[in-house]
C-alpha cells in the first residue's frame, strides 16, 4: 500500500505534511526544498509525481487510524511509538528504493518511455517483425525513437543492447533482473502488468510500482556510468549537470562572478527576490555552495549566538532572530540554516 | 476511380479479395465527393473506409473520436498496419508534444482528436491551415446520446466542421435509431448526406439472458458460465472496483487467466493486457465499457455482462465485440432484481432541475467561473445564447428519453418472445424468424453443445522463465 511507504517519511518530530506531500509530486519551491533538506528526504523529490492530494491524505487517514501517526498541531503528523516500530518493521520488509536521487537530475519517467519503446522496436527488429502494436502511441516518445533507431539501426544493433541489458541486469539480484525483463514489451511479448507481477512476486502492487521505479532509477545510473552505448545515446538528452533549474544555475553562475545581489539582478533582468530564491535553491541542491561569499561574519555572528549549539535546524524560529539582530531579513536566516544543514551532513 | 481501381488497391494495401458489406459503397460515395453517414453492423471494419479514403484523397483526415483509450487503439492499430504518420492530440499528450505534432500537421496523414480538443483555437487554427481530405465522425451516435447533457461540444461540431470550411465528411456509427440518424445530420449541418445504412443484427451471436435472484447467484452463474463456455470471454462491468473484484475472485477459483482492465489503469498496463489478450495470453477479461471499442481481435467467443448496459444501443455495440470472424458466439446479460437502479444512478448523474438550470444561467451573466461538470456543459448553451427555458426543455426531454430507454433495456431482459426481435425492432428494422440458434427465450437453458460452444481444454499458468532466456526470446540473436 502507499501508505505503507507514507509512514516511511514521518519522524518522531513533527513533520509538515504538506511539505512532505509537495516533496513526493516534486513541487520545487525554495519551501518544500528546504523541508526536504530537513527531513533528509531530498531523494525522495518528485518521486511521486503527480499524486492527488486526496490520495496522500487518505493514505495519512489510514495510518492516523492505525495509531501510527498522530497530528501535534494542525497540518503536522509526527510517528507514534506504535508507529515507529512499524517503521522499522516495514524498513526490513517492504522494499526500499536505493536510486531515487535520479529523479532530481533526470527525466526518469520520461527515459522509461522511451526505453520501453526503443526495447520493443529492437526486439521487433531481431525477429524481422515488421507490424506490431507499438507500446506507447505518444507522438512524442515515437518521434525520438524513431530517430534513435535511424541512427543506430546496423547488424550490431541487436548484440549491443543484449550485452548492456545483461550487463546491468548481472548487478541485480535474480528477484529485480526478472521483474525487469518480465516488464518489458517486445516480440510475441507483450509484457507483464504490475498487477500480474505483483501476484507472481508476492509483493503488493505499490511495492512492484516502487521497484519498477527504482529499477529505472537503477537503470539510468547504470548507463550513465557507461555512456558509450546505444541506450546511453537515449538517455543523454534527459540528464541535467544537476538538479537545480537552468534559471537558477544562470542565477547562481553570475553570482560567482559577482557576489553583489543587487548587480546579480540588473544584469538577469530579475527582481531581487527571484535571485534570493534562486541561490537559496542551489544551496540547496548542491553540496559545495561558497557560503562564505554571502555569510559574512557580521551577519553570521548574531545566528552563531542565537543558535550555535541547536542542532533540530527545522525548529529554529524567524522571531528568534527578528528580536536578536532585526536589521537580517528571512533570507539570511534561511541561507544560514541551510549552510547549517549543509555542514552537519 | 474505377471499381476495378478500387478493388486492387484493397488487395495491395490490405490483402483481402472483398470488401464487407457496405464498404464499397461508403468509399466509392466519399470518392465522388458526397458526404456520408454510415450506420454499419459491429465488426465491420468502418476504420477502414477512412483508411482507405485517406489514401485516395490528397491532405489529412481528421477523425473525432470521443475516448482517449480509442484514439490511442486507432493509432496503434494504424502503426501496425505499417500507417506512420498518424497522431492523437489528447489530453494525455504533454504541451511541448502537442506544439510540435500541430507543426508538424502537414505532414500527417491522419490526426485523432476528441471534439473538445479540437475546439481549441491552437488546434482549429493549425488545422485550418492544412488541406483536409476528410472529417471522420466516429461513433457519430455520441452526438445524440452524449451531447446534450454530458459532453455539449458534440452539439457544437457543426459549427466546427464550418470553420473548418466544410469538407468532406464521414458519420460512422453502428447503432443508430432513425431519430439518431437524423440528430446527426442535423446538427452537422449535412441534410443531403448519403445514408448507407446495414442491419444491425448480428446472427451469429446468441442472444441470453439469465435472470437470477441476488448477487451471489449472478456470480456463481458468471463462474459456471466462464468455465463451461468457450472463450475468450468479455465480462462487462460498470465499476472499476468490481472489475478488479472479480478479476481477483475468478484468479482464484478458477483456472482461468483473467485480468481487469479499466481507465484507472495506466496506458502501459492497458496496452499489456490488451495485447496479452489478443495474442491469446488471457481468456477473460473484466472490463468497464472502454475495454473493446478498438479492439480488433476477431474469435471473442462470449460477452457477458455482469451489470446492465445504459442502453439497447450500448447492449449492442458491447455484445459487438463477439463473433468478428463470424464463427457461432454467445452474448448473456445477468440480472438481479434491482439492477436497473445502478442504470438511474448514472442516468442522474447528468440530471438538472429548472432550478439549477436558472441558478447556473445567474452564475453565468455575473462571469462567475464554471464550478463543476454540470456547470460546464450548461455553459456551452450559454454561450450559444439558449435561453434558460429551452435548456430545461432540452434536459427533460433528455431525462425522460434515457427513463424510456431504461424502460426498453428491460423489456428486452423481461420479455417472453424472441429478444433479437426486441433489438431490430428498437432499430425500426424488419424481424427476422426465430429460430433454435438465435435467442434463448424466457424459461430455456443456453444450448453451449448445439452452438459449439463448450469450454475447450483447462489451460495452465506458465511457469516463470528465466530472466535470461526470456532476455534471449525477445531479442533474437543470429549466431
Amino acid at each position: 500500500m502507499f501508505a505503507d511507504y507514507l509512514l516511511g517519511l514521518f519522524a518522531t518530530e513533527p513533520r509538515r505534511a504538506k511539505a512532505v506531500y509537495n516533496v513526493c509530486r516534486g513541487r520545487r519551491t525554495v519551501s518544500t526544498l528546504f523541508a526536504g533538506l530537513t527531513y533528509q528526504e531530498l531523494a525522495w523529490l518528485d518521486s511521486w509525481h503527480g499524486v492527488p492530494l486526496e490520495k496522500f491524505e487518505a493514505a495519512a487517514q489510514t495510518l492516523v487510524e492505525a495509531g501510527w501517526l498522530t497530528a501535534p498541531q494542525a497540518g503536522y503528523w509526527q510517528l507514534t511509538p506504535a508507529g515507529e516500530a512499524q517503521q522499522v518493521k516495514l524498513k526490513k520488509t517492504l522494499y526500499q528504493p536505493v536510486a531515487w536521487q535520479q529523479f532530481q537530475q533526470v527525466d526518469v519517467r520520461r527515459f522509461t518511455a522511451l526505453s520501453q519503446l526503443a526495447l520493443q522496436v529492437v526486439s521487433e527488429y531481431s525477429h524481422q517483425a515488421k507490424r506490431y502494436y507499438p507500446v506507447t502511441t505518444d507522438p512524442g516518445i515515437q518521434a525520438v525513437v524513431k530517430g534513435w533507431f535511424r541512427r543506430w539501426r546496423s547488424a550490431d544493433l541487436v548484440a549491443m543492447i543484449v550485452t548492456e541489458l545483461r550487463e546491468f541486469l548481472t548487478t541485480l539480484s535474480t528477484e529485480l533482473a526478472t521483474i525487469f525483463v518480465q516488464s518489458l514489451t517486445g516480440y510475441e511479448q507483450p509484457g507483464q502488468t504490475d498487477q500480474q507481477l505483483a501476484e507472481q512476486f508476492n509483493r503488493s502492487v505499490v511495492e512492484i510500482l516502487v521497484i519498477r521505479k527504482d529499477l529505472s532509477c537503477q537503470w539510468v545510473a547504470w548507463l550513465q556510468a557507461h555512456p558509450d552505448g546505444p541506450l546511453a545515446d537515449l538517455l543523454r538528452p534527459l540528464v541535467k549537470i544537476n538538479s537545480v533549474s537552468t534559471s537558477a544555475w544562470q542565477t547562481y553562475q553570475t553570482f560567482l562572478q559577482t557576489p553583489d545581489l543587487d548587480q546579480i539582478a540588473g544584469r538577469r533582468h530579475l527582481k531581487l527576490s527571484t535571485v534570493r530564491e534562486h541561490l537559496l535553491e542551489t544551496a540547496i541542491l548542491i553540496t559545495d555552495f561558497p557560503f562564505d561569499r554571502l555569510l559574512t561574519p557580521t551577519i553570521v555572528a548574531p545566528l552563531d549566538q542565537l543558535f550555535g549549539s541547536e542542532t533540530a535546524v527545522s525548529t529554529w524560529r524567524f522571531d528568534q532572530v527578528q528580536a536578536a539582530a532585526p536589521i537580517l531579513d528571512f533570507f539570511w536566516f534561511r541561507l544560514y540554516q541551510i549552510m547549517r544543514c549543509q555542514r552537519a551532513a | 476511380m474505377q471499381r476495378d481501381e478500387i478493388y486492387q488497391l484493397l488487395k495491395q494495401k490490405y490483402g483481402f479479395d472483398e470488401f464487407r458489406p457496405g464498404q464499397y459503397q461508403v468509399i466509392s460515395d466519399l470518392l465522388a465527393g458526397q458526404d456520408v453517414l454510415a450506420v454499419l453492423p459491429t465488426g465491420t471494419g468502418k476504420s477502414l473506409i477512412y483508411q482507405f479514403a485517406g489514401t485516395l484523397l490528397p491532405g489529412l483526415v481528421v477523425v473525432i473520436s470521443p475516448l482517449i483509450s480509442l484514439m490511442q487503439d486507432q493509432v496503434a492499430h494504424l502503426n501496425y498496419q505499417g500507417e506512420k504518420q498518424v497522431a492523437a492530440l489528447t489530453s494525455q499528450v504533454d504541451f511541448q508534444t502537442r506544439q510540435l505534432t500541430l507543426r508538424q500537421l502537414p505532414q500527417l496523414k491522419f490526426l485523432f482528436v476528441s471534439p473538445e480538443m479540437l475546439k481549441q483555437p491552437a488546434v482549429l487554427t493549425a488545422i485550418q491551415r492544412v488541406k483536409l481530405a476528410l472529417l471522420v465522425v466516429d461513433e457519430a451516435h455520441c452526438i445524440s446520446t452524449w451531447g446534450p447533457d454530458f459532453r455539449p461540444d458534440y452539439l457544437g461540431l457543426g459549427q466546427l466542421k464550418q470553420q473548418l470550411g466544410s469538407p468532406l465528411t464521414l458519420m460512422l456509427t453502428a447503432t443508430a435509431t432513425a431519430q439518431v440518424r437524423q440528430d446527426i445530420v442535423q446538427q452537422l449541418q449535412v441534410p443531403q448526406a448519403q445514408q448507407v445504412i446495414y442491419s444491425m443484427n448480428r446472427p451469429n451471436i446468441y442472444l441470453a439472458v439469465a435472470n437470477l435472484s441476488n448477487e451471489a447467484d449472478k456470480r456463481e452463474r458468471l463462474r459456471q458460465l466462464l468455465t463451461t463456455a468457450a472463450t475468450p470471454a468479455i465480462v462487462y462491468f460498470s465499476s472499476k472496483k468490481q472489475t478488479e473484484l472479480i478479476a481477483e475472485w475468478l484468479r482464484s477459483t478458477t483456472n482461468l487467466r483473467v485480468a481487469a482492465y479499466h481507465a484507472g489503469l495506466s496506458a502501459e498496463d492497458r496496452f499489456k493486457i490488451q495485447q496479452q489478450y489478443m495474442t491469446g495470453q488471457l481468456d477473460v477479461i473484466c472490463a468497464t465499457s472502454a475495454f473493446g471499442m478498438g479492439l480488433n481481435k476477431a474469435d471473442v467467443r462470449l460477452v457477458i455482462h455482469y451489470h446492465l448496459p445504459t442502453t439497447l444501443a450500448d447492449y449492442v455495440q458491447e455484445i459487438g465485440r463477439a463473433g468478428r470472424d463470424g464463427q457461432q458466439s454467445l452474448a448473456v446479460l445477468l440480472y438481479a432484481p434491482g439492477d436497473e437502479q445502478l442504470v438511474r444512478n448514472l442516468n442522474e448523474l447528468t440530471m438538472a432541475s429548472a432550478n439549477q438550470i436558472q441558478a447556473d444561467y445567474q452564475r453565468f451573466q455575473q462571469q462567475q467561473p464554471v464550478p463543476d461538470e454540470l456547470a460546464a456543459v450548461l455553459q456551452f448553451y450559454w454561450e450559444h445564447h439558449y435561453s434558460v427555458s429551452q435548456v430545461v426543455d432540452i434536459f427533460d426531454a433528455r431525462q425522460r428519453q434515457k427513463q424510456r430507454e431504461l424502460q426498453q433495456l428491460l423489456a428486452y431482459i423481461q420479455t417472453a418472445d424472441c429478444r433479437r426481435a426486441i433489438l431490430m425492432s428498437h432499430f425500426g428494422e424488419a424481424t427476422v424468424p426465430h429460430r433454435e440458434a438465435c435467442c434463448q427465450l424466457a424459461g430455456g437453458a443456453i444450448p453451449l453443445a448445439e452452438l459449439g460452444l463448450t469450454a475447450g481444454s483447462v489451460t495452465t499458468t506458465p511457469t516463470t522463465t528465466s530472466w535470461k532466456s526470456l532476455l534471449d526470446q525477445l531479442f533474437l540473436q543470429k549466431i
